[in-house]
């Protein structure tokens, strides 16, 4: 796992600092969506190997959601932002 | 019921016994220190910001973006959230933390070495200036580290934590013979 990242916060930190959340890429179902997909959201996770993006609380430091953009094989941290600012991005 | 309750330092067990003479590194425990968390509105952190950097007597410590630690040194704590609240005019909510928090002040010639052994920031001090602040974790616990001198840091803990840092602190100042006492 990444060891170090660097948040837009409080600069680079270990990650023994965060707690992950999970997958960021994908958006929540409206409420009156069907079970599955609710069943889906909720329980049914992938396992990527490669790129992903992950919801990462600095738990221990700013306290703010951070989306963590990584690949899970060679530990490398392509970015790092605010969850704020992620959604901003998306729905711009 | 009639119940009494003594006002009582969170360390004041673990630091009865006589005062030791203060050794190159010290650890100083000050018995109340009035500090106040400030949580900025959204759009007004700038101002907010200004305001409260303009008082040269409060040091602000960096919580979180437009989320400040305000310690006085000089304000009783009824006195600092009423001052804050008049300095920010609205824009922030301010919370007392004068009996949630104990602040840890921490000097001398190896401080650097004695902290490294537990928070996982560099300390030096071209990179965490003077005046600098960061919310960390020392070993377990989430602190708030503030560099207010030259070879000065100070830490600020909740109060639940407090007898827990000092022995990990102590233990971490065990090879450079760390002292402990309250400062007043």
């Amino acid at each position: 796992m990444a060891s170090l990242i660097t948040c837009p916060h409080c600069g680079v930190r270990p990650k023994e600092e965060f707690a992950i959340r999970g997958d960021a890429s994908r958006g929540r179902p409206e409420p009156m969506d069907s079970d599955e997909a609710w069943h889906d959201y909720v329980y049914v996770r992938a396992n990527p190997r490669g790129r992903t993006q992950e919801h990462w609380h600095h738990v221990a430091g700013c306290r703010r959601f951070l989306v963590v953009e990584r690949d899970t094989a060679t530990h490398e941290v392509y970015s790092v932002v605010d969850a704020a600012e992620f959604a901003l991005r998306a729905t711009r | 019921m009639v119940r009494d309750y003594n006002n009582r330092h969170a360390l004041e067990q673990k630091l009865r016994s006589a005062p030791v003479a203060p050794a190159a590194d010290h650890l100083m425990v000050g018995h109340w220190r009035t500090m106040a968390l400030v949580l900025a509105r959204a759009d007004r952190e700038e101002a907010v910001r200004r305001a409260i950097a303009s008082q040269p007597d409060l040091s602000m410590r960096f919580a979180a973006p437009g989320e400040w630690l305000v310690v006085s040194e000089v304000e009783a704590p009824s006195g600092l959230v009423r001052r804050l609240e008049e300095l920010c005019d609205g824009g922030a909510y301010v919370v007392d933390q004068s009996d949630g928090r104990v602040v840890f002040r921490i000097t001398g010639p190896n401080v650097r070495s004695i902290l490294a052994k537990g928070i996982g920031l560099d300390l030096h001090p071209a990179t965490f200036t003077l005046g600098g602040s960061a919310n960390v974790l020392c070993g377990h616990v989430p602190v708030n580290l503030a560099r207010t001198d030259e070879d000065t840091f100070e830490l600020i803990v909740p109060r639940s934590y407090a007898e827990s840092l000092f022995d990990d602190l102590m233990r971490m100042g065990l090879a450079f013979d760390l002292t402990a006492a309250f400062s007043d």
